[in-house]
């Protein structure tokens, strides 16, 4: 039977998705770097005796969220390269899109399941962090209480829409990742590749800055194409937001989850196309 | 010899990868444009007009996020320990490093000044063999180099922190303290009592320095329309310092009876 004969499946996507999201959290590489992200948010509190700059909560929730972006960001390139060349290595791609199985459906099998995986990573560090926070706040509130005259200072929905942001922004790296090991031929190359994208992606806002002050026009328009190929990550870093002025815009956050949505199904289907062209 | 048609699939990939990519970021501008702009507005660190500068910076809160608050702190107990050391070049630039990783701590900008504008010079001074055997010509130029150094670090944290008043203090007092120009010193002063956040003192000082440059009728005048302005009961507004040095104007400039300030 071939593929063209069967209708897509989400039951058959939801079961890749499940094995890939088993198989992830199996690996070494996500306990490791869940428990390391875990034990830095946890410890926050010993760290704080070396913060000179920030009050004492703001410094706990920046320390939780450079723990999330950190970490964060190596489990999705590794993990995602990881499980997509272990199904090519193992030789149980073979097996798998011999039988009628869409590419489309095994791609995207691949996505939801890493997205879950970080999901969890994601909801493990945000929690933790919040719960950090909570108890500390209490604390401080029980010491100083004319400090904290008008109740919680802490935006706990603020934090939660940056971290969900955050989530969302993995979502796309994986989606970037995916896209490049459909085309690339080693799991070194992948994680590498995806490493420097991820840098592209921050910075990329600043080739848009420069385009319009470059007068060769030839040049001006390949740096605007530039700009415009590599999605800005930067839009997705709202953490400083916290605890400034109104907080998080609702509206910006919507803006910015769009943005994301839009970016992981564009990607996710661009990397289905390069993966249907590629021999196996 | 024949052509292999099939051979060009990675480069017909390839490119609809890198078109549809384009067509995404230009699909996605309309949402994009507005969101990055107020994202934008909060963070200077993601608006800074030197390149090496934001390049620097895009990295660190991309890659780094709130990590970089302890990273900072790391490298600025690391700077103190240099700092003991009396080793200029390391410390210098240990200190830029720090503001680099973080920029948002007005604490690693001061103090990083401080030891670049009022330790420096006097390092420089015992390593040119003492403060008896150096010519003061030698010593004002320590001075006024390391002073320089310092108001530009200080001009550069003004890129991240717009007119703070602290900074604009900090590069107000390097004027006065060590580069002796009150004149200038008076201006900062200025500008930075001009802050609504601004210490009390900065106006105090403003019109002390009018006072020293000889420009008391100057002086007179600001103390005035300062002076309505001040809470009454404030330790650190200290308004009844400002009366009293509104009195002594009007002695020296000899303000008839009838035109003396009221309250």
């Amino acid at each position: 039977m071939s593929v063209a004969s069967v209708p897509f499946s989400f039951s058959r996507l939801s079961l890749i998705a499940g094995n890939t999201f088993l198989e992830a959290v199996r690996q070494k590489l996500f306990n490791f770097l869940l428990l390391l992200a875990i034990g830095l948010v946890a410890s926050a509190q010993f760290f704080r005796e070396f913060n000179f700059g920030s009050s004492e909560l703001k410094f706990i929730a920046d320390f939780g969220f450079g723990a999330l972006i950190f970490f964060g960001s190596a489990l999705t390139i590794a993990t995602t390269a990881q499980l997509f060349f272990s199904e090519i290595e193992n030789r149980t791609a073979l097996t798998l899109l011999a039988k009628p199985l869409w590419r489309a459906e095994f791609v995207f099998g691949k996505f939801l399941g890493v997205f879950a995986v970080i999901g969890v990573f994601c909801a493990l560090t945000i929690g933790l962090m919040m719960a950090l926070l909570f108890h500390r706040e209490g604390e401080l509130m029980a010491v100083a209480p004319d400090e904290f005259t008008g109740g919680r200072i802490i935006a706990y929905g603020d934090l939660l829409i940056v971290g969900l942001l955050q989530w969302l922004k993995f979502g796309v790296l994986t989606a970037i990742v995916l896209l490049i090991a459909s085309f690339s031929n080693t799991n070194l190359f992948t994680v590498v590749t995806g490493f420097f994208v991820l840098v592209i992606c921050h910075l990329q806002y600043l080739a848009r800055d420069q385009w319009s002050n470059v007068d060769n026009i030839l040049l001006a328009g390949a740096v605007r194409a530039l700009s415009l190929i590599f999605p800005n990550f930067q839009l997705f870093n709202l953490a400083d937001e916290i605890g400034q002025g109104s907080g998080v815009s609702g509206q910006v956050a919507l803006g910015v989850a769009g943005y994301g949505l839009i970016y992981i199904a564009v990607i996710g289907g661009l990397a289905v196309y390069s993966f249907r062209n590629r021999e196996i | 010899m024949k052509f292999d048609v099939a051979a060009l699939r990675p480069l017909r990939t390839g490119l609809v990868v890198v078109l549809g990519l384009l067509l995404a970021g230009i699909a996605t501008r309309p949402i994009e444009g507005p969101t990055w702009e107020k994202v934008r507005a909060k963070q200077p660190a993601l608006r800074l007009e030197s390149l090496k500068d934001a390049l620097g910076q895009g990295v660190t809160v991309g890659l780094l996020g709130g990590f970089r608050a302890i990273v900072a702190d790391l490298f600025w107990i690391r700077t103190n320990a240099i700092w003991e050391t009396y080793d200029l070049p390391k410390t210098q630039t240990s200190i830029k490093l720090v503001t680099a990783i973080d920029p948002r701590p007005l604490f690693f900008w001061l103090n990083g000044s401080r030891m670049i504008a009022y330790d420096m010079p006097n390092w420089r001074i015992d390593r040119a063999g003492g403060w008896d055997a150096v010519p003061d010509a030698v010593k004002r130029r320590f001075e006024e180099e390391q002073s320089a150094v310092a108001i530009d670090y200080l001009e550069t944290a003004l890129a991240f922190h717009p007119e703070h008043p602290l900074l604009v203090l900090e590069i107000a007092n390097i004027h006065l303290n060590r580069l002796k120009d009150v004149e200038t010193a008076a201006r900062y002063y200025l500008r930075a009592s001009r802050h609504p956040d601004a210490p009390f003192y900065a106006a105090r000082i403003y019109a002390e320095l009018l006072r020293r440059l000889d420009r008391k009728p100057e002086a007179y005048a600001f103390l005035k329309e300062l002076y309505p302005t001040l809470p009454r009961d404030s330790v650190m507004a200290q308004p009844w310092v400002v009366l009293e040095r509104i009195r002594e104007l009007e002695d020296e400039l000899e303000i008839p009876e009838e035109q003396r300030f009221r309250e």
